[in-house]
């Protein structure tokens, strides 16, 4: 059905899910959407992963990993999502299930370990995550939570997230399925308010942000935004959310939508629940901020609110050209390679890139679905690789072929690109600085720049020590030297970063990468 | 204090697979292939590659819940033919996960029929290598687990491959298993069967001890704990500088702490060689580090190898580094090299240099049981006063180790002991014995900033700081770093001499005056 690309060297099953950019209209060649290949060493995670990353940031809930203490402590404060107030969400809380748990049931441990926690955190709500082993031993959950609920007057939400049961993407369904129990539906009168244009100036428009999960404080740049502009952002999901700010959630006007891989199915269960429509936008990149302010202001038809919109727009990029400006010099014409978690921020880092005067030349995801890369497909140039739940092999193979500058990804693909020479940001849970809003896309250019510009490039290019060539390089390269700890010298450092020639290119390869 | 019987706040062990995968990434051109679902890999990937700054590739057979209720076979299967299609390894060691155990996947014979499909034979030599082990994630911890594939590892290259039992490990009967709940003796009570096993075999075979015939004059090092990778580089050069001839299993000196090369192999170069865990069997004596956990590769070796083991505590500290050698030199009759006579005399000459700034500093230290318990001598030998010493491992010996060691050294003291806690317990620890050092890994974190007590990083995790792949704490030199480290680290917190000296402007303007007054006057 599907031919074989042949791009990278990889097993015949894995074939199908890689390809290249395809022309508008063509269907786009590549498999996605399955489970992962045994033994291919995908770099995703579980459904309970899954789960676990889209709750995680709920600050003042208590979530308790139902299974064996792996786990929890894998994922104990794992996601780097800020809060402005309570914190009980960095701590893992487990029931650490044990031999005999698995023997005889773990559900009394369960319901012990909930009152235990009660008792000490008194928290608004728990979330009580299912995990392999739970499944198979069939603790019923729903029971023991509903039997919880009562007695301690909080909700206490199953999280179907058994690991084996699908890919990350079912755990983020399990996640919203436990999220749209705590949303609370409003009281009759508001619920009428929903249309825009209804009583205008009366009450202030509201709306929630979906899929930021305030890592490193992200979503802090972006509230004030629509702050300005007179809007009220009743809850971020989950970022910085709180169980009473969700439970306030259908009382919004409209849903913004930005990790649409993880919150699309939440928003369109609140549109058919409560008539809240959403719009999909992305808070990173100073073109994709501004169609989500522009979008937002349309929406609602204000005049006055799409003054503000523009006027806050051209100030706030005035403000930063000159940085963004600034980097764009030193970082434009190179090479870049996103493997992201979802399809959306890997769409967003196209244009971010593209912003920065940087190319992509890999693009991949690890829960993509066939639309996702459709779109994708039609935003890159011609000659992208497009890859689906890759592998580390496949990922150091395509970082070496399409002769990449810089990686964009999370933890486990850094050291590949180390590794390679190859220049590395991280957009996942362990960045520490906000990427989204203008202050945040000034944080991500400067990084992007610090790591493509840095001089250990120039110094991993020699990696085994040559007499030789140190003597020709200090008598030859005296002026570079300035450049090392100078002023920023654009067409100086271009030369400083990947050397295609010890990334051992091979001719035909380098070809190939054109075609 | 948040007294608590059923719910573990902030885990301080990792579960069994993870074990395993450290002991496996130190055997040459090995992969890992965990039978379970996907997350437990990418999880376990993460954390290493987080405290290596390493990639780490281990493999899964990504159940699904087909597999889970059908049974794991084919996923299994197609994950063995998958990692032999790109990785080409020789061994694959497979770990078990909680999915595959429960489910009750019999992978040995999994195994079997997958050799016999792909017609893969036994020859250790010529054919691919696979190591099952047992490692449930609900079963003891990350240690077990390493000391468990070890013993597979061990076991797999020593035995015979006509052997009808091969690798395939015994059942325990499941009464027995819920007593070793209880008790948390799960390791030893599975030593004893296996003990029993092996005797029973011994007195088949009629094998001698003293009959034992030396086909190598090796030294097998096999400890019970994962150490640094500047550890391992540290050990071995010790061996090679007295033993000379010596096996190190497992060895991630290079596997875990890789030079930026030419190009990025698929498996990390290194590790210890399957033609030295071939020999272990016919080595001289096999020097096992660490004493509170038991050592079931060395054990293994001794009774059904004849090859006589010797456990010294993990040498971090100048008594335990004292043992080490002693226990080295006693083995092998050479006298100690000159070079490690000055390491330790700099190492005294630290301690005394030092011994004002540590004394009767009150300290908690926690990680796994040996590495704990080597710290704890050290800090005792130092004057440092170990108020509180944890382990997140259940572990039977631990208490009574500990006990001893401070009955050696300073029977005056008193210190908190426990096993088997998580962070939220250590905490309440913490803010009863009030330690004005934390040593331990970097989960400590938490604890530290907000009782703002300063915490010297050892173990594993370490995701907050760099370099934990370098970090020595064994032989004298590792002593020497460590007590740098904490010393400065205490002179670091009590540094008063460059605190800003509240001045007030009045007596500061007046004093310039006077100055003036001197200059003009001269």
């Amino acid at each position: 059905m599907i031919e074989k690309t042949g791009i990278v060297d990889t097993l015949e099953e894995r074939q199908p899910y890689i390809t290249r950019k395809q022309e508008k209209g063509q269907i786009i060649p590549l498999a996605c959407d399955n489970n992962s290949l045994a033994g291919a060493i995908s770099q995703r995670a579980c459904v309970y992963s899954g789960a676990r990353v889209v709750l995680n940031p709920v600050t003042d809930a208590v979530h308790l990993v139902h299974g064996p203490i792996g786990c929890a402590g894998y994922t104990w404060d794992i996601r780097g999502a800020k809060s402005s107030g309570i914190e009980t969400n960095r701590s893992s809380f487990s029931t650490d299930m044990k031999e005999i748990d698995i023997i005889f049931g773990g559900e009394k441990k369960l319901s012990n370990a909930i009152d235990e926690l009660v008792g000490i955190y008194c928290p608004p709500v728990i979330f009580v995550y299912s995990t392999c082993i739970v499944g198979i031993i069939g603790d019923d959950l729903d029971s023991v939570c509903k039997i919880a609920s009562k007695k301690h007057n909080i909700p206490v939400l199953p999280v179907k997230s058994e690991g084996f049961k699908g890919n990350k993407s079912d755990g983020y369904k399990a996640a919203c399925d436990a999220l749209k129990q705590l949303i609370k539906r409003p009281e009759k009168d508001k619920a009428a308010e929903k249309k825009p244009g209804v009583n205008p100036g009366l009450k202030k428009p509201r709306i929630n942000i979906l899929g930021d999960f305030n890592v490193a404080g992200d979503v802090w740049l972006v509230k004030p935004l629509f702050e300005q502009m007179g809007i009220e952002v009743i809850v971020s999901m989950t970022g910085d959310s709180t169980a009473k700010s969700i439970s306030r959630a259908a009382e919004a006007d409209l849903n913004l939508v930005q990790c649409s891989g993880s919150m699309t199915y939440l928003a369109k269960w609140m549109q058919q629940e409560y008539g809240i429509p959403y719009l999909t936008v992305s808070f990173f990149g100073i073109e994709d901020i501004s169609i989500a302010l522009r979008k937002t202001a349309e929406y609602f038809g204000s005049e006055e609110m799409k003054k503000t919109a523009g006027e806050m727009l051209e100030t706030e990029t005035n403000r930063i050209m000159p940085e963004i400006s600034r980097v764009r010099e030193r970082v434009k014409g190179k090479k870049a390679a996103i493997y992201m978690g979802g399809p959306a921020k890997a769409l967003t880092l196209i244009k971010g890139f593209a912003e920065l005067g940087m190319e992509v030349v890999i693009i991949g995801t690890q829960t993509g679905k066939k639309e996702d890369y459709e779109q994708i497909s039609y935003s890159v140039r011609d000659g992208t690789v497009i890859v689906d739940d890759a592998n580390p092999l496949e990922l150091a193979e395509l970082l070496v072929k399409q002769k990449t500058d810089l990686m964009v990804a999370g933890v486990k693909e850094r050291f590949i690109a180390y590794k390679l020479g190859v220049a590395f940001c991280d957009f996942n849970h362990d960045r520490v600085v906000e990427f989204e809003g203008f202050d945040g896309f000034v944080n991500f250019a400067k990084e992007v720049d610090a790591s493509i510009n840095s001089p250990v490039w120039k110094a991993v290019r020699q990696r085994i020590l040559k007499p030789e060539a140190v003597k020709s390089e200090r008598s030859a390269g005296k002026e570079n030297i300035k450049n090392i700890f100078g002023e920023p010298c654009a067409k100086e450092c271009k030369d400083m970063a990947v050397d295609p020639e010890f990334l051992r290119q091979n001719e035909d390869t380098a070809v190939e990468s054109q075609v | 204090m948040t007294k608590r019987n059923y719910a573990t706040v902030n885990p301080c062990v990792m579960c069994q697979p993870m074990g395993s995968a450290l002991a496996f990434k130190g055997i040459e051109n090995t992969m890992v292939l965990y039978h379970g679902s996907q997350g437990c890999s990418t999880y376990m990937r993460l954390h290493l590659a987080h405290h290596f700054r390493e990639p780490v590739d281990i493999a899964s057979s990504s159940l699904s819940e087909k597999g889970a209720v059908y049974g794991g076979r084919e996923n299994l299967k197609k994950g063995l033919r998958n990692v032999i299609n790109r990785y080409s390894p020789k061994v694959i060691g497979i770990a078990t996960t909680c999915l595959a155990e429960t489910i009750g996947d019999d992978v040995p014979a999994i195994i079997r029929e997958f050799k016999e499909e792909e017609g893969i034979g036994d020859d250790l030599e010529k054919d691919i290598i696979i190591v099952p082990v047992s490692t449930p994630s609900y079963g003891e911890s990350h240690v077990s687990g390493y000391i468990k594939a070890l013993d597979a590892v061990v076991r797999k290259f020593a035995e015979s491959p006509e052997s009808p039992e091969g690798p395939e490990k015994p059942k325990i009967p499941e009464d027995i298993e819920i007593m070793d709940y209880m008790e948390n003796m799960e390791i030893i009570e599975y030593t004893e069967i296996l003990e029993k096993e092996k005797a029973e075999e011994n007195s088949q075979e009629a094998k001698n001890p003293d009959m034992k015939e030396i086909l190598n004059r090796k030294l097998n090092l096999i400890p019970v704990e994962s150490i640094s990778p500047a550890d391992v580089r540290e050990l071995k050069e010790i061996l090679a500088e007295t033993a000379g001839d010596y096996i190190i299993l497992p060895d991630i000196s290079e596997t875990f702490d890789a030079p930026l090369r030419e190009e990025l192999p698929k498996i990390a170069p290194g590790g210890t060689r399957l033609s030295e865990i071939a020999d272990m069997p016919n080595s001289r004596a096999t020097l096992g580090l660490g004493v509170v956990s038991t050592n079931l590769a060395l054990k293994y070796l001794e009774e059904s190898h004849c090859v006589p083991g010797h456990s010294v505590p993990i040498p971090i500290g100048l008594l335990n580094t004292d043992r080490f050698f002693t226990e080295l030199i006693g083995i092998i009759g050479c006298p100690i090299p000159e070079k490690y006579q000055k390491e330790r005399g700099r190492l005294l000459d630290a301690m005394v240099d030092m011994h004002k700034y540590l004394y009767g500093v009150k300290a908690a230290v926690y990680g796994d049981p040996d590495t704990v318990f080597s710290l704890t001598t050290f800090m005792l030998e130092l004057g440092m006063n170990p108020v509180l010493v944890a382990t997140g491992s259940k572990s039977r010996d631990f208490g009574k180790r500990i006990k001893q060691i401070f009955e050696e050294i300073r029977p005056e003291l008193q210190p908190v002991i426990l096993d088997g806690i998580d962070f939220d317990s250590l905490n309440d620890a913490v803010s009863e014995c009030s330690p004005e050092i934390l040593i331990g890994n970097s989960n400590g974190r938490y604890i530290a900033k907000a009782r703002d007590i300063p915490l010297v990083r050892v173990g594993l995790p370490i995701h907050d700081r760099i370099g934990a792949q370098r970090i020595l704490t064994v032989g004298y030199r590792g002593a020497l770093e460590l007590l740098d480290r904490i010393t400065n680290t205490i002179l670091e917190a009590t540094d008063t001499f460059t605190v800003p000296v509240q001045v007030e402007p009045a007596a500061y303007a007046g004093q310039g005056e006077k100055d003036e007054c001197i200059e003009g006057a001269q």
